[in-house]
């Protein structure tokens, strides 16, 4: 049946990989019963980042306690805790032959701990069977819990990843139940906690907000421990989800980026495909040559 | 004859998209890599390239229609 074309600016174009090694990734992905936020969230990297072999894992079920308005990640009552997936996780990751391993988790409000320890089993277990691969978590903000970052820091992970996604006058319609404070004190806890590990966060833009407000998260991040920045176009999952606001030209992404680096990040990815995970570990190097 | 399906966009099975334009028409010679057709979703645009070469000797999916990930789009001929 046909349906009214969808029509996007010429930016908000990918190519799809001529021969995707995605089945491959699929694949081991299916048969350690794995879900990642790419697919989960619909990401339009997913179909390059699984032919370059590289994928997001998404811990603790396919179900979020939240309902963040952007997000495609089905809502609802949780799964029950698996303990067996931080070492499917491991045996995926070695399988992959991850050199950088990114693993997130949909919110899980409703555990005590938000996850926390599940985070730590995760990374503990992909030191175990990969010493030499590098570790980016992407966590929730844990309701402010400093116990809980706590907890994932010292399980060592090489970046610890927290986005505030959007600036703070669209909280509310964007992340109803998140608080932009609170993210913030969730990066500058890591940061203190150990000040030698890499802390990175993201945002979409696009939404309505304005360059001020996103040079303000700039400095916000920056002051609470901030290393690494990413920024990206919010592309609406569905129809049901925030309508995109604006379309910003890849010139506006740059000159974010550009302002970032200035005012003293170590590593900064700014362009309309750039997501939180995206080439992740070039930005890791990055960062680190720094 | 090659068949040149819809890859995965990133939503598994269940996921579609509209055909918005071809780029070549049947007939026409194809090296492998050429972008064939332009999809949309409701996230974006997304090209997609001919995995062989070959010779376009069918459209199967016109412009605005909805295609599931893995449905046929076209068949080449190969030489
Ligand atoms: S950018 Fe991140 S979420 Fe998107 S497909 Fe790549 S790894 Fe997955």
């Amino acid at each position: 049946m046909p349906q009214p074309q969808r029509k996007f600016p010429p930016w908000i174009k990918k190519r799809l990989p001529a021969h995707p090694q995605a089945d491959r990734t699929r694949d081991i992905l299916a048969r350690h019963r794995l879900n990642t936020v790419c697919r989960s969230a619909q990401c339009p990297n997913t179909g390059e980042c699984f032919a370059r072999g590289t994928a997001t894992f998404m811990l603790l079920g396919n179900t979020c306690t939240r309902s963040c308005r952007f997000c495609a990640v089905e809502k609802g009552a949780p799964e029950p805790l698996d303990v067996s997936e931080p070492e499917r996780v491991a045996l995926a990751a070695s399988e992959m032959k991850l050199s950088h391993v990114v693993v997130t988790s949909v919110t899980r409000d409703d555990l005590p701990d938000g996850g926390a320890a599940h985070f730590a089993a995760v990374i503990r277990e992909l030191r175990a069977r990969m010493p030499e691969a590098t570790v980016e978590v992407l966590v929730p903000d844990f309701q402010g819990s400093r116990e809980s970052v706590r907890v994932v820091v010292e399980a060592g992970p090489d970046v610890f990843n927290h986005n505030v996604e959007t600036v703070w006058s669209l909280y509310p319609q964007v992340r109803p139940q998140a608080d932009y404070r609170r993210s913030l004190r969730i990066l500058k806890t890591a940061k203190e906690l150990k000040p030698q590990m890499l802390v990175k966060s993201g945002l979409m833009v696009g939404l309505g907000e304005r360059p001020e407000e996103v040079e303000e998260v700039m400095k916000d991040l920056l002051q609470h421990g901030c290393d690494i920045l990413t920024i990206g176009q919010y592309l609406r999952p569905s129809p049901q989800h925030l309508p995109v606001v604006e379309f910003l030209e890849p010139s506006h992404f740059e000159r974010y980026g550009e302002i970032a680096r200035r005012m003293g990040f170590r590593a900064v990815a700014s362009a309309p495909f750039v997501r939180s995970s995206y080439n992740a570990k070039a930005v890791q190097k990055e960062a680190n040559s720094k | 004859m090659f068949e040149v399906k819809l890859p995965d966009l990133g939503d598994g099975a269940g996921d579609e998209a509209i055909v918005s334009s071809w780029h070549f028409e049947e007939g026409d010679e194809i090296t492998e890599g050429d972008d064939l057709v332009e999809m949309t979703t409701d996230k974006a645009t997304f090209n997609v390239p001919s995995p062989r070469r070959g010779i376009l000797s069918e459209i199967l999916a016109e412009e605005g229609d909805v295609i599931k990930v893995g449905e046929v789009l076209a068949l080449l001929e190969e030489e």
